[in-house]
């Protein structure tokens, strides 16, 4: 197997389906935002956002906290340090790829 | 040319100009200084405002009211209208670091930009002294800083560049028709660019408010 083929069976599978890499591309921007604001910048429902938020929480690349804002609940969103580092590792390795 | 990604990558950074705060905010400050500015050099002398150290008190003390509105007014708008619509968002450090020969480089480019305008002016225009000339060439920066303003942050909004050409011939209509030797020139012309992006800033709060209504709540 060549280099190039290498890189790209190597890519995060976690981070590559395509809704999961829209929240990664924002959430590697900010500091943190909450979920209304994902679901505004990436146009998908609800339940679609949520799944893929519980399986980036349950592979320890984002922490969920939820909150209020005055008496309105709010979930507010944030990559962890593993997160981060999963996101750098694969840009690296999708430039390699290519 | 940037990738889809690429632009996604910075839709938190435009998501801070979608309410029209910033500009509302520059707009305040320019409008602040204009009328701080104005007050300073066209009331009689005998005012408390050119009286020494109280005219610099009072100077002072606006500044300090229009800091204070720039941040309650943003704060305002964040918190009851634009996070319960499109949500909240905080931005990260971008832990550069500060290089003082950078900025220096950047004092000493505009001086010289604003140096060569009025040289520029001089040559053209004896009806003016020549305080109200360097105002004059302070213009066309206000008119690069807005354009690129509307090119990185305001892609949404089109129509953006028609303020854009109205701020830039109003800035020259005021520099054509002003009588020889108007006392305060530069303060009005900035007056009038403060008033054009408050305005333009409404405006795009106006068109955010209508366009994006909060959600009904429900589990997330």
């Amino acid at each position: 197997m060549n280099d190039q083929l290498r890189a790209i069976s190597n890519l995060d599978r976690v981070i590559h389906e395509p809704g999961r890499l829209m929240i990664f591309a924002l959430l590697g921007v900010v500091k943190e935002c909450d979920f209304l604001y994902l679901l505004h910048e990436t146009e998908m429902n609800k339940g679609n956002l949520s799944s893929h938020l519980a399986k980036l929480e349950e592979a320890g690349y984002v922490e969920i906290e939820k909150t209020y804002r005055g008496k309105v609940p709010q979930t507010l969103l944030r990559l962890t340090r593993a997160g981060r580092k999963a996101f750098d590792d694969y840009r690296k390795g999708l430039k390699a790829a290519f | 040319m940037k990738t889809e990604f690429q632009n996604l990558m910075e839709k938190p950074k435009r998501a801070d100009s979608y309410d029209g705060t910033g500009e509302m905010v520059f707009g305040l400050m320019a409008l602040g200084y204009g009328l701080l500015g104005y007050v300073q050099v066209a009331l009689p002398k005998n005012s408390i405002w050119r009286q020494g150290s109280y005219g610099k008190l009072l100077f002072f003390a606006g500044v300090l009211l229009m800091l204070g509105l720039m941040i309650g007014v943003t704060k305002v708008i964040k918190k009851r209208i634009t996070w319960p619509r499109t949500g909240y968002v905080k931005y990260r450090n971008p832990g550069r670091k500060f290089w003082w020969w950078t900025w220096m480089v950047g004092v000493a480019i505009f001086s010289a930009v604003i140096a060569a305008g009025v040289a520029f002016l001089m040559r053209f225009d004896r009806r003016h002294d020549w305080i109200s000339l360097v105002w004059m060439a302070n213009q066309p920066i206000y008119v690069a800083c807005y354009a690129y303003w509307i090119y990185r942050m305001e892609r949404d909004h089109p129509w953006k560049w028609l303020v854009l050409l109205f701020m830039a011939l109003g800035l020259l209509a005021i520099a054509l028709i002003a009588p020889a030797g108007l006392v305060g020139l530069g303060q009005l012309m900035l007056l009038f660019v403060g008033i054009v992006w408050f305005g333009s800033g409404g405006a795009t709060l106006c068109l955010f408010i209508r366009h994006n209504q909060p959600p009904a709540l429900e589990a997330e």
